[in-house]
């Protein structure tokens, strides 16, 4: 990363754990759902998170929005201390789209009303929430009438842009996007990833863009963490992850991507079957159960921290 | 004869809207045919329908609905019931839409077999665990003790899939059975399903909004918009020269890395799909479709080209009006 840029958001030590019952007698576990992360995001860019079901992608949103306090560590949003921040001053900084806009709508509450929701918490008069309404629906494409509506009564790429128009009318630099486009058929996921791109540049946006469509992540993304039970076990530019992946669980997740090519067939992957068990860590590095490269050393060491959280990284064993 | 399943001029209705209007579609013995197309286009009442599962208050015709040569559309309640999870079989989505959350798995994978087959409780455990064995479910008899909530995602996709299996069935219809997993998993679970219908002559019927999944896993593809199949045909000749405008939409759409560059804009089809009631004519695609004209309310022309590939669009082959 350049020096002198600035980092619109800084995580230090960032943990989240989580107490889980398993049954009515057993004693709680933990679920280490976010595991000691430290990265930073400069401003304007665009960070992609990928990683597999349960990995902890969207705990680290929640913790990112304010949402969900962190266990221990620091979040430095906008250069101030998230825990200190109050929900206003919050709400302006950063705001979410969600991966299902119904549920994330309220479905009694017009859509006019939904996207001034923020703005009426932050004290803005009536006349002047309409006014910035009319202008968010056009920003992103949307008839003014619809102001008027239900959500029920709009299709799942009008209520995202809904969803999208009601992030953006405080006018925040941050826009966390946790599979925003997963629940939409791929012309619709299409013209949103249009308009994110749009928006972004018009607005300055700094983008933390999760999903698992690894195809969409490199279109949007400038950087790339690949999430693997609470780290990041790989973190690059985005040319780099998909020009030249470098630990072994990113080049499983690439060798699984189907690209619309007919007569290939499906990839052969060396990935073992098991799922990772967040309440029980392996010791040492956390993907060796899984891993074709896995050694002695593996098995007992934790790889040390970096860019590539593998033993052989560095080696390029494997690649 | 090596068509499982065909479906001539099928229609459904619900009230007003014409949900399905007259599609036809065939599906061979070890063949997996796809079925895509924007969201509310119909895919899922069509695959309903052939299980006899839609809505009370649906309407439903058919030309010609057979099962292995046999006309299934006069078949009664008791006689689909039979077919049902047996000789056909569906998996959803969601896996525990078909899971019972109350029951362990052992209980409702015997009952199916109970059912069916008749088998005694004891035959019926051995072939549970044989099945999921098959399916790559580790430790199959602990798993068939455990309820649904307590198996991964991943996991319950497969015991959803060994269930459908259980009675060898000549047909299985997949509804977007992988929309909800992650990469590494989906891969796993197409390849899991490509080895199955190797080995038992399966004919796939699978939904799914996913262009990558389709390009790797189909035979052939339909392509729906609006109630009707617009375009189908091998995958490969579908995928290589797109002869409807929607389908050439829909494939432009997908980012696809090393065409598009990072950040650039990707084709998209503006507007949404229109609901269509009675009376409708012509092309429903022609208030989003960038080359429609005036005459694109007439009656659609079909046209066919080599190895059944056909479209429905006023433009014939060679792009030119076709002057319906
Ligand atoms: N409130 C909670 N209480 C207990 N455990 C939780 C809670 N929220 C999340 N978890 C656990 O934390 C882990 C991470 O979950 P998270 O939802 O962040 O995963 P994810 O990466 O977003 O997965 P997906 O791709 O499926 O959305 C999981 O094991 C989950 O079960
Ligand atoms: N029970 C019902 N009552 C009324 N209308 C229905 C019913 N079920 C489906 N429809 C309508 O029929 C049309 C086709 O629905 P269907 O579920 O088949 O779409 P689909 O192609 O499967 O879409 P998706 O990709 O979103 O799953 C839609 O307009 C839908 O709203
Ligand atoms: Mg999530
Ligand atoms: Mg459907």
């Amino acid at each position: 990363m350049v020096g002198g840029m600035n980092h619109v958001i800084e995580a230090i030590g960032l943990s989240q754990v989580f107490r889980q019952r398993q049954g009515l007698f057993a004693s709680a576990r933990q679920v280490m759902a976010v595991d000691d992360l430290s990265f930073r995001v400069a401003e304007g860019s665009a960070l992609g998170i990928v990683g597999e079901s349960g990995c902890g992608k969207s705990t680290l949103a929640r913790m990112l929005l304010g949402l969900l306090p962190a266990s221990a560590g620091t979040l430095r949003i906008g250069g101030a201390d998230l825990r200190g921040m109050d929900r206003r001053a919050r709400a302006r900084l950063i705001q979410p789209v969600f991966q299902d806009p119904m549920s994330s709508l309220n479905p009694r509450r017009r859509i006019g009303a939904t996207i001034a929701l923020p703005l009426r918490v932050q004290g803005t008069g009536r006349a002047e929430c309409r006014r910035a309404v009319a202008r968010m629906l056009e920003e992103v494409g949307l008839a003014p009438e619809i102001a008027a509506r239900f959500p029920n009564q709009l299709s799942g790429g009008q209520r995202q842009r809904v969803a999208i128009a009601r992030a953006l009318i405080v006018n925040p630099r941050i826009l966390i996007c946790d599979e925003p486009t997963s629940a939409l058929d791929v012309s619709v996921q299409a013209q949103i990833l249009n308009l994110l791109m749009d928006l972004r540049a018009r607005f300055k946006l700094t983008l933390v863009f999760i999903s698992h469509n690894l195809a969409v992540v490199e279109h949007i993304a400038d950087e790339v963490a690949v999430m693997y039970l609470g780290r990041f076990v790989e973190h690059s530019a985005n040319a780099e992850i998909f020009a030249a992946p470098r630990h072994p669980y990113t080049r499983a997740l690439l060798a699984s991507v189907l690209t619309p090519e007919p007569g290939l067939g499906l990839p052969e992957m060396p990935l073992g079957e098991g799922s990772p068990d967040p309440t029980n860590i392996p010791p040492g590095c956390r993907f060796h159960p899984r891993c074709p490269l896995a050694t002695e050393l593996c098995r007992n060491q934790a790889p040390p921290r970096g860019a590539v959280e593998c033993h052989f990284a560095a080696s390029g064993a494997g690649a | 004869m090596n068509a499982v399943l065909e479906i001539e001029d099928l229609r459904i209705g619900f009230g007003p809207l014409e949900a399905v209007r007259g599609i036809d579609l065939v599906v061979e013995r070890g063949q997996t045919h796809c079925l895509v197309g924007e969201s509310g286009c119909g895919k899922s009442v069509s695959a309903l329908s052939v299980l006899r599962l839609l809505p009370k208050r649906a309407r439903f015709s058919a030309a010609r609905l057979a099962f292995e040569g046999n006309d299934i559309a006069g078949l009664g309640e008791r006689g689909m019931a039979r077919l049902r999870g047996d000789r056909m079989a569906m998996i959803f989505q969601e896996p525990m839409t078909s899971l019972n959350p109350a029951y362990t798995i052992g209980s409702q994978m015997i009952e199916v077999l109970r059912r069916h087959r008749g088998a005694s409780r004891a035959a019926a455990v051995d072939r549970c665990i044989a099945m999921l064995e098959r399916v790559g479910v580790t430790a199959p008899a602990m798993r068939l003790g455990q309820f649904p909530h307590q198996l991964s995602g991943g996991l319950r996709q497969r015991v959803m899939i060994a269930t459908a299996l259980l009675c060898e069935p000549a047909l299985l219809i997949a509804d977007e059975p992988t929309t909800a997993l992650d990469v590494t998993v989906q891969a796993q679970f197409l390849r899991l399903l490509a080895d199955i219908q190797r080995q038992m002559g399966l004919a796939v019927l699978l939904i799914t909004h996913d262009l990558g999944v389709v390009a790797r896993v189909a035979d052939r593809v339909s392509v729906m918009y609006a109630g009707r199949i617009v375009e189908h045909g091998a995958t490969g000749a579908v995928f290589a020269a797109p002869r409807h405008p929607y389908t050439r939409g829909l494939l432009a759409s997908i980012p696809v890395p090393g065409k598009i560059p990072p950040g650039g804009r990707l084709g998209s089809i503006p507007g949404i799909v229109p609901r269509i009631g009675a009376g409708f004519a012509g092309c429903a695609f022609r208030a989003r479709c960038a080359v429609a004209m005036p005459a694109c309310a007439a009656p659609v022309p079909e046209h066919r080209l080599a190895d059944g590939h056909r479209f429905a669009c006023h433009l014939g082959p060679d792009g030119a009006w076709s002057g319906a």
